[in-house]
């Protein structure tokens, strides 16, 4: 034993983490010399690694690849039927080998023949002899590198598929195509609705309820921020709603309750803005309340603008004392509803983001749409419009209500 | 007195702070959103450390801010009164002070012109 495999089986004393990368990590040698082979082995299984296979050329490397999976590669350059370069190359080549480790060892030693090898796609490069050390050290930290990588490839694949069901479950909370269908034909009254959270999860919400005497209860919420913390919060109003119901409040004092219930439960600096209102047929009229929503627009036949509600109202989560103020605008048969999240009025005009469109510009652009029959086509040439204006970087939701009788 | 400025990507806000007798003054220039929330709680910070007991935030260079900024000037709100501080926000403008007055913080927060 020289004095570089002395310190080799020292420096492996210690090596027994099973984190480190070393547990179970599978090694292909690849040498045409068996007796270079056999040192690279007894090499590696002092080092704790002991799955290990061997091939004598390229050829014989790339039939194994596919079976024995290696985690590793240790490769010589030099070899008959098919060189270290090649073998390399053709690894390279195929998707799966993309990110393996191939280390090179080889007794080429000249400035171009490492240029070469690491062209050809190598990790790293040592040259023979071999220093136990200074391999063993390499390879660990390849082995380490490539079993951080996996972790961090499945802590991510792991993440985005709990994002998606999280989000699958969001969008369950918000009224579907069939309770929509069952809506109209029980009241007439029909929405349309588009709901795109900026990332993976959103802070908007929306709902409606079905009220003895035609009437329907139709809320939208915007929770502060975005993203899985606002959507959160998202799912503990949806329970709040349940909770409280709507059936015997006011949208003012069903706003006062929500507002009591979260106050409780929102952490400082996160709050909800809420928009509540109750469509009554017979009265023909939109009583509502609003806790710093954005400003309903509403418009009946023959109207040439939207009229505007006013959304003023301290946010929910803020003051438990908070009051309502309630509020109502016409809405006789023909008369149509626009709620919107803020992300529609904070689109920046132009590059410098010195102004954005806020809500005459939102108006604007909706009166050239009023009275387009079809309200999913309404909404979707809208959107189109908003698009058009600027790049919008929150949770977008917008609904439009029509009275269809 | 002293002011300081900080670039962030994204066009971000930056702020000075101004030390007088009675009052401190941080002005707030840009745009406030959920992006600056680790500079406004070094801001925060900051403001408590001050000696005047009144912490006035100048918002008139604010030109834009979104529900995560009033998320952040709700907790600096807190953070002075539980440091024994008053806390103000000084001529809003635009948008800032369209979202200030729909969401009625006047009525949580003092607010000037």
């Amino acid at each position: 034993m020289n004095t570089g495999d002395m310190m080799a089986a020292g420096l492996l004393a210690g090596e027994s983490d099973p984190a480190d990368g070393l547990a179970g990590a599978r090694v292909l040698v690849v040498d045409d010399n068996r007796i270079n082979r056999h040192l690279l082995l007894a090499l590696l299984e002092r080092g704790g690694i002991t799955l290990v296979e061997q091939a004598e050329d390229g050829q014989e490397a790339l039939a194994r690849m596919e079976r024995f999976k290696p985690d590793l590669v240790l490769l010589d350059l030099m070899m008959p039927r098919m060189d270290g370069f090649e073998m390399c190359r053709l690894l390279r080549g195929d998707p799966r080998w993309r990110s393996l480790p191939v280390l090179v060892q080889s007794s080429l030693n000249r400035v171009e023949d490492r240029a070469h090898a690491f062209r050809a796609g190598a990790t790293d490069y040592v040259t023979k002899p071999i220093n136990a050390v200074e391999l063993l050290a390499r390879v660990r930290i390849q082995l380490r590198k490539r079993a951080m990588l996996r972790d961090l490839e499945q802590y991510h694949s792991r993440t985005e598929s709990e994002l998606a069901l999280a989000r699958a479950m969001q969008s369950r909370l918000l009224p579907g195509p069939d309770r929509l269908a069952d809506l109209q034909a029980a009241t007439g009254i029909a929405i349309d609705a588009h709901f795109a959270p900026s990332s993976e999860l959103g802070g908007d919400f929306w709902g409606i309820d079905r009220l003895p005497g035609g009437r329907v209860a139709v809320y939208m919420v915007d929770f502060s921020g975005h993203g899985v913390g606002a959507a959160l919060n998202t799912f503990r109003l949806d329970a709040i709603c349940r909770q409280i119901g709507s059936t015997e409040l006011t949208p003012a004092e069903f706003l006062a309750a929500m507002n009591r219930r979260l106050c409780g439960l929102l952490p400082s600096g996160q709050f909800a803005t809420m928009l509540a209102g109750l469509i009554d047929p017979v009265a023909g009229v939109f009583d509502y309340a609003s806790a710093g929503s954005t400003t309903p627009m509403m418009w009946l036949p023959g109207d040439e603008a939207p009229r505007l509600g006013d959304g003023s109202g301290l946010p929910l989560g803020l003051l438990s004392s908070a009051t309502y103020d309630s509020r109502q605008l016409p809405m006789p048969p023909g008369a149509r509803l626009f709620l919107y999240s803020d992300a529609a009025i904070e689109i920046p005009l132009g590059s410098d983001g010195h102004d954005v469109l806020d809500e005459p510009g939102l108006a604007a652009l909706l009166a050239r749409r009023l009275h387009e029959p079809d309200g999913a086509r309404l909404l979707d040439g809208l959107l189109g419009d908003l698009h058009a204006t600027g790049p919008i970087d929150d949770d977008l939701t917008a609904l439009l209500v029509s009275r269809r009788r | 007195m002293y002011s300081e400025t900080l670039n962030l990507k994204d066009d971000p806000m930056d702020y000075g702070i101004e030390v007088r007798d009675q009052e401190a003054v941080v002005r707030l220039r840009g745009r406030l959103t959920f992006n600056d929330h680790a500079k406004l709680r070094a801001l925060i910070g900051e403001m408590g450390q001050n000696k005047p007991r009144r912490q006035v935030l100048d918002l008139s260079s604010l030109e834009f801010v979104d529900s995560a900024g009033i998320g952040m000037l709700l907790i600096a709100r807190e953070e002075m009164d539980r440091a024994d501080k008053q806390f103000v926000l000084r001529a809003a403008a635009g948008q800032v002070k369209r979202v200030l007055t729909v969401a009625q913080i006047a009525k949580i927060v003092q607010i000037e012109d």
